[in-house]
């Protein structure tokens, strides 16, 4: 496999996905943690690609020491909204706003910005059991505070299919974001952000109802070798990791 | 792609009405968007996978060079993606021949400062029209000028700043024939051929006889080889790559007449270069000549075994992006493990099958301990080493060969030249020999048809003379200690020596040693990369598959066969710059007319060029001659160098340099002392032909061209509108001067030099043609022309003009252009990299394991001669003194690194990386920090023998104290201390600053902590000042490089 173009054959699995309806995708992403090199490309990635403020980031990379001089381990471990089955900020947050989040057939949990207030984020973050997940957009600029704030903040993100442009003084601003699995590119026809960008090769993405995709050959060919994070909590993540440690990987998960 | 392109031209109808904006946009954010123009709310597709929103070019956020896919939304360069053409981007790149129509989805990856780029290009520090002082240099108070006044002020000098007299380049451009300038650097040369000092004293009196009349054009008439007054025009770069490196050259050297044209290279890895320089060197007309300035990197894609030393591919040194998928998939598919030799746990080392956390500045005790081992154990490839001409190599397959079984002469016990079979009687013409069985064997290196092999290890005497063959001198020097004694010395356990030296050798050519800055950057930088360098030899790996790649690229100057427009011809006007460089570089002291004693008053550099540490304190010394005008493109001396802090005295004073010149896009640490800033423009706006990498084994060409309107102002030159620019300041110069070269005719009768398109365009036909007729790119289909022009829809005519860019081509050439254009440059597909078990872009000639040309060069600094072999150095001062601050109490080492986030000097304007990383740290162990009585998050002070304040000075009445936070890591040799490099600014829009009698807010989050910002702490200027030269950093005397890993601190709580 290690001849093979990863983003390619994704790529290829992307269109071929986009052939069936839309309700019979499933969407799902993996991390080879012993591929991630910790480089943040993903994290900045999706800050540009979704025009995300300051305090928002949807994708995050743990970076956990372990041991003593000279034996020490390094974790560097990539974390987004893991997209749950049984995802437990959907009833939170439509408990107090309803509407505001919606899980999808293709398997992403959604968020209406039109209702998805500040009372649907607090709701949703107490009720998700995974750090850095869900965020609040409290309508603040990168650029602010310098001579002036620039164009590439003022440009729209077309998160949802939908143009989003933060200057309007509406949503999304002053409502809950998270990561989405850029589904707006994938529809497109274009894989996720922290997936293209990837340096390490560490990421993957695709439709697990295929069996012939990337995504379903590696989680097939590697079981002894995949975890999800916080599994026991019967939440049902759609993010698979692929680590040699499976047991220290997840002990080490905040 | 139903959209027209109508309602897609805001962005230029908005750029005609900022013209009207006036004096006060001296800043880009005074021309930003208005907010209103995005803020308009409409369902709409996603725009950004449409093939005519996009453009492919190449980022310059770090030197890796990636490839670029540019998104564009209304002009904006919104979001911005790998080339999927580039190898860099995508292992294995797609076809080349794929049309850009039918990959628009397909992203190539890119690293964090990459996707951040756009933060660079709409920073809104950036600087957009001519900035002249208005103040003492440094006091960072400045006035906008026009354009036109700048360059009347350069040309023409005069009492610019009410503190005396300026010289003008007219003044300073001395020498205009090119004739009469040819004839004196000729005599010149043989002034320094001349043996004895009598004879330089009389060859030099008949060269002021010659030239009575002239001798007013001359420095020094006394010493007419310091050269013409042109000379005193200094220009230096940091980061530049093709095309405007020619521009820079053609300017200053060619037309101008100055020798004086450097780059930064040793403040990168110097001495890296400069070893596989003289490693490179081949013999040539009875010398040692065409060495390149170079060197190799581990095939990563097909390795099975890497120590990476002193580099980590995974953060820096011409990675990630490019680098780290081949390490990844081999490290899972079980093809590869490797090994890092550094003091500090790195990201690369947390994947690392071994971390080696050796004692800074013993890199070379460890490789001499690991060729021992192997030697010692027969475990070299015999069959290699033996080859001792291109016949016995060809015969054994093998693309390159070694001079290790040649013969050296032992006199009175030092290596030194080559034994030549003259000596011996065995022939008359100039060759070389070796033992074969016992007897002596003359050859030749390029000798195709006859294979001669020579014995390994030879000491003997033949007919009186003392011989040793190359590899018996290697063994000497490895052998010298034991292992238990290198061990010792880089505290690396005997077993893991062992261990590493071992595994090495079990993968027959598919192991590698790759290096960087941590081998190079230390006074002992050249002899450790040779070291090293000389293991990847044992074992035979230059040009296998796995092994030791070197770059390869298509030509942009025009050189080769079947390319239409050659450089070296493009300059009927030009003339021969000779005379001793300000850093007198690649000519040896005791050939010149300044010799006189050992040492010398600052170091000579006749193995090495791009001396940056020496260019402001040589002008600030005046030696060997004061300048005159110093121009500074896109580098910052004062914040990149250790002890930086030492170039801002110099510059802060108008008598040590007259006439300061920066092209720069932001007032940076450096630039905040010019006299005149020309905002330049980003690599979004501009031209370049970025090269590659060794670990790149395609051949390829990445272009940079402009995919956003210029942001800066528009300006005329030779007629012509082009944006403020380092072209336009050139051309501008030029026109005004009268420079040959530029302007009408400039390139030749009927071909004009009026407008930047002219020099570039040209450049990107030559690389379409490619290296050979019959290599060049197809012409674009009519869709392809048609995406080319649709695609450009938002650039002005100042930068993109299609009916211009195909006249300076012609028809010939226009689709092949577009071709090129249209995917970013030339790329070979990937596996045209391989050629079955080898990379197919070779070296393919004879590498130097003993070299005779350095063993043949004298330290300037010690009058000893230098050593032809891999040695162990001591740090030392450029006398050659131990430097031993750690007895004065200074307990810890200090070094740097680099974090994936940050790149030097550039990357603090990217809100997007500080919003990952806001602040860089002083990192050390645990065990330090208790005996230090520090703890996580205390703030605390660099110092160091040779800054014992702890601060920056910059000579404007501030002080910056070198204060960060500490933060504890187990992921570090106890001893030693990193920080980062690229934060903590007090420049760059750090702090505040007044144009045109405004004050311009700084931005904390640029700022050093020292100075109440949040952005932590540059503490270069803790690194050790050399105590001879006293206003240079420690240097590698041999490789030129600038030492950043060699300084004892204290660290202080405050
Ligand atoms: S881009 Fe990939 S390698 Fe880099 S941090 Fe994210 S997951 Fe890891
Ligand atoms: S490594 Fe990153 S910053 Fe450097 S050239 Fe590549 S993408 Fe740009």
């Amino acid at each position: 496999m290690e001849a093979e173009n990863a983003l390619v054959r994704m790529h290829q699995d992307l269109q071929r996905a986009l052939k069936k309806p839309a309700e019979r995708r499933s969407w799902a992403m993996a991390v080879d943690v012993r591929k991630c090199i910790g480089c943040y490309g993903c994290t900045v990635a999706c800050i540009a690609e979704n025009v995300l403020p300051p305090g928002v980031m949807y994708r995050t990379v743990l970076d956990i020491e372990l041991g003593k001089y000279p034996n020490v381990v390094r974790i560097l471990k990539p974390m987004n909204c893991q997209q749950c089955d049984n995802a437990p900020c959907v009833p939170a947050a439509n408990a107090v706003a309803p509407g505001s989040l919606e899980k999808r057939p293709d398997g992403v949990v959604a968020v209406n910005y039109e209702r998805a207030t500040k009372e649907a984020f607090e709701a949703a973050r107490a009720a998700c059991p995974y750090k850095r997940a869900v965020y609040f957009d409290d309508g603040r600029f990168y650029t602010d505070g310098t001579p002036a704030r620039q164009a590439y903040e003022m440009r729209p993100s077309f998160e949802y299919g939908k143009e989003w442009t933060r200057t309007a003084g509406k949503p999304p601003v002053n409502a809950l974001r998270k990561c989405h699995f850029c589904v707006h590119r994938v529809e497109n026809g274009e894989l996720p952000a922290c997936v293209t960008t990837c340096v390490g090769e560490a990421t993957y993405f695709g439709d697990l109802s295929d069996p012939q995709s990337l995504i379903a050959q590696l989680l097939r060919e590697n079981r002894d070798k995949v975890m999800r994070v916080y599994e026991s909590k019967g939440t049902q993540p759609r993010v698979y990791y692929l680590t040699d440690t499976p047991v220290l990987c997840k002990s080490q998960h905040p | 792609m139903k959209e027209s392109t109508a309602p897609r031209l805001t962005r230029r109808r908005f750029l005609k009405t900022t013209a009207l904006l006036g004096g006060s946009a001296f800043l880009l954010s005074r021309l930003g968007w208005p907010s209103e123009l995005f803020a308009r709310t409409r369902l709409a597709e996603y725009e950004l996978t449409k093939p005519e929103n996009i453009l492919y070019t190449v980022c310059q956020q770090c030197n890796t060079q990636c490839g670029l896919k540019v998104k564009l939304y209304d002009g904006l360069a919104a979001k911005l993606e790998g080339n999927p053409y580039s190898p860099w981007n995508l292992q294995p790149n797609i076809s080349y021949r794929a049309s850009p129509l039918d990959v628009a989805t397909l992203d190539g990856r890119l690293c964090p400062k990459g996707q951040a780029g756009i933060q660079t290009v709409y920073d809104p520090y950036r600087v957009v029209k001519v900035l002249k002082r208005a103040g003492k240099r440094g006091e960072n108070k400045w006035v906008t000028i026009s354009f036109d006044q700048a360059v009347d002020e350069i040309v023409n000098g005069g009492d610019l700043f009410g503190e005396g007299h300026v010289p003008g380049l007219k003044e300073i451009w001395a020498l205009r024939d090119p004739k009469l300038a040819k004839e004196m650097a000729d005599d010149v040369k043989a002034i320094w051929a001349k043996k004895t000092p009598e004879e330089k004293k009389a060859a030099v009196e008949a060269f002021k006889t010659k030239y009575a009349e002239h001798l007013d054009k001359l420095i020094d008439p006394d010493h007419p080889d310091l050269g013409p007054k042109n000379n005193q025009l200094v220009f230096m770069w940091g980061r530049l790559k093709g095309g405007r490196s020619e521009l820079i050259k053609r300017f200053t050297v060619e037309s101008f007449g100055s020798v004086n044209a450097h780059g930064h290279t040793t403040v990168c890895q110097g001495s890296l270069y400069f070893a596989s320089k003289a490693m490179s060197e081949q013999y040539q007309k009875g010398s040692w000549t065409g060495g390149k300035k170079f060197y190799w990197q581990a095939d990563q894609n097909n390795s099975e075994f890497i120590i990476f030393v002193g580099a980590s591919p995974f953060e820096g040194n011409y990675g990630p992006t490019n680098r780290a998928p081949g390490l990844t998939r081999g490290l899972v598919s079980g093809r590869l493990k490797f090994a890092v030799v550094d003091p500090r746990f790195s990201k690369t080392a947390s994947k690392a099958w071994k971390w080696v956390p050796i004692k800074p500045g013993t890199e070379a005790a460890l490789a001499l301990a690991m060729t021992r081992w192997i030697i010692e154990n027969k475990r070299y490839n015999a069959k290699y080493l033996s080859n001792a001409n291109k016949a016995a190599a060809v015969a054994d397959k093998e693309p390159t060969w070694t001079n290790a079984c040649w013969l050296v002469k032992i006199v009175d016990g030092r290596p030194e030249k080559f034994l030549r079979a003259k000596e011996l009687g065995l022939t008359d013409e100039d060759r070389f020999v070796v033992l074969q069985d016992g007897k002596p064997v003359a050859f030749d290196p390029y000798d195709t048809a006859n294979p001669v092999k020579g014995d390994l290890f030879v000491d003997t005497t033949i007919q009186g003379i003392r011989v040793k063959s190359g590899l018996q001198i290697l063994w000497e020097s490895a052998s010298s200690k034991t292992l238990e004694e290198w061990s010792a010395i880089c505290d690396v356990p005997v077993r893991d020596i062992i261990e590493l030296a071992r595994e090495f050798t079990s993968h027959g050519k598919k192991a590698a040693v790759d290096i960087h800055r941590g081998v190079s950057q230390h006074t002992n930088g050249f002899y450790n990369v040779f070291a090293w360098f000389a293991l990847n030899l044992l074992i035979g790996n230059y040009d296998w598959k796995g092994g030791m790649s070197q770059a390869s690229t298509f030509d942009h100057t025009g050189g080769k066969e079947g390319q239409p427009f050659n450089f070296a011809k493009l300059n009927p006007g030009k003339t021969t710059a000779f005379g001793i460089s300000i850093i007198r570089h690649e000519i040896k002291y005791e050939q010149t007319t300044l010799f006189e004693r050992y040492p010398a008053k600052r170091p000579w550099y006749p193995l090495s060029s791009d001396i940056y540490q020496e260019i402001i304190p040589s002008a600030g010394d005046g030696y060997p001659y004061p300048i005159k005008a110093l121009f500074i493109y896109m580098g910052s001396p004062v914040y990149a160098l250790p002890a930086g802090h030492t170039n801002i005295e110099i510059l802060a004073d108008p008598k040590k340099i007259p006439l300061i010149v920066a092209s720069d896009i932001t007032i940076g640490e450096t630039s905040m002392y010019a006299d005149y800033i020309f905002p330049d423009l980003s690599y979004l706006e501009r031209w370049e032909f970025a090269g590659s990498h060794p670990s790149i084994t395609q051949k390829v060409q990445p272009i940079r061209q402009p995919v956003i309107a210029p942001l800066t102002e528009t300006v005329k030159v030779f007629g012509q509108e082009m944006p403020l620019s380092l072209e336009a300041m050139l051309l501008g110069i030029a026109e005004k001067l009268g420079l040959p070269g530029f302007g009408q005719g400039g390139f030749g009768e009927g071909q004009d030099f009026t407008h930047p398109d002219q020099f570039y365009l040209r450049m990107v036909a030559n690389v379409a043609a490619g290296d050979r007729p019959g290599n060049e790119v197809p012409d674009a289909d009519d869709a392809e022309l048609e995406l080319f022009l649709r695609a450009r829809r938002h650039l002005p005519k100042t930068v993109f003009d299609p009916e211009r860019f195909s006249q300076i081509v012609g028809e010939k050439w226009w689709r092949k252009v577009v071709y090129v254009l249209n995917r970013g440059g030339r790329f070979d597909n990937w596996e045209q990299g391989y050629d079955g078990d080898y990379i197919k872009n070779r070296y393919g000639t004879l590498i130097n394991l003993y070299q005779e040309k350095t063993a043949l060069t004298i330290n300037s600094m010690t009058g000893k001669p230098l050593a032809g072999y891999p040695i162990y150095l001591p740090l030392a001062d450029s006398v050659g003194r131990p430097i031993e601050d750690e007895k004065q109490g200074f307990d810890l080492h200090l070094i740097t690194h680099r974090e994936i986030v940050a790149t030097k000097s550039r990357t603090i304007s990217n809100y997007w990386l500080l919003a990952v990383m806001p602040e860089n740290a002083i990192v050390m162990h645990p065990r330090d920090a208790q005996r230090l009585g520090l703890s996580e998050g205390d703030r605390a002070k660099i110092i160091s023998a040779s800054n014992s304040e702890g601060v920056w000075d910059l000579a404007n009445g501030t002080k910056v104290p070198m204060i960060g936070t500490v933060h504890l890591t187990e992921g570090i040799r106890p001893g030693v201390i990193s920080f980062a490099l690229g934060y903590g600014h007090w420049a760059y829009g750090a702090t505040d600053l007044v144009i045109d009698g405004e004050t311009i807010k700084g931005d904390e989050r640029r700022r050093a902590t020292g100075l109440g910002g949040g952005a932590g702490v540059h503490a270069n200027a803790a690194m050790r000042v050399d105590p001879y030269l006293k206003n240079t950093c420690l240097v590698d005397v041999y490789g030129g490089s600038a030492v950043f890993y060699d300084t004892r601190v204290k660290v202080v709580k405050v």
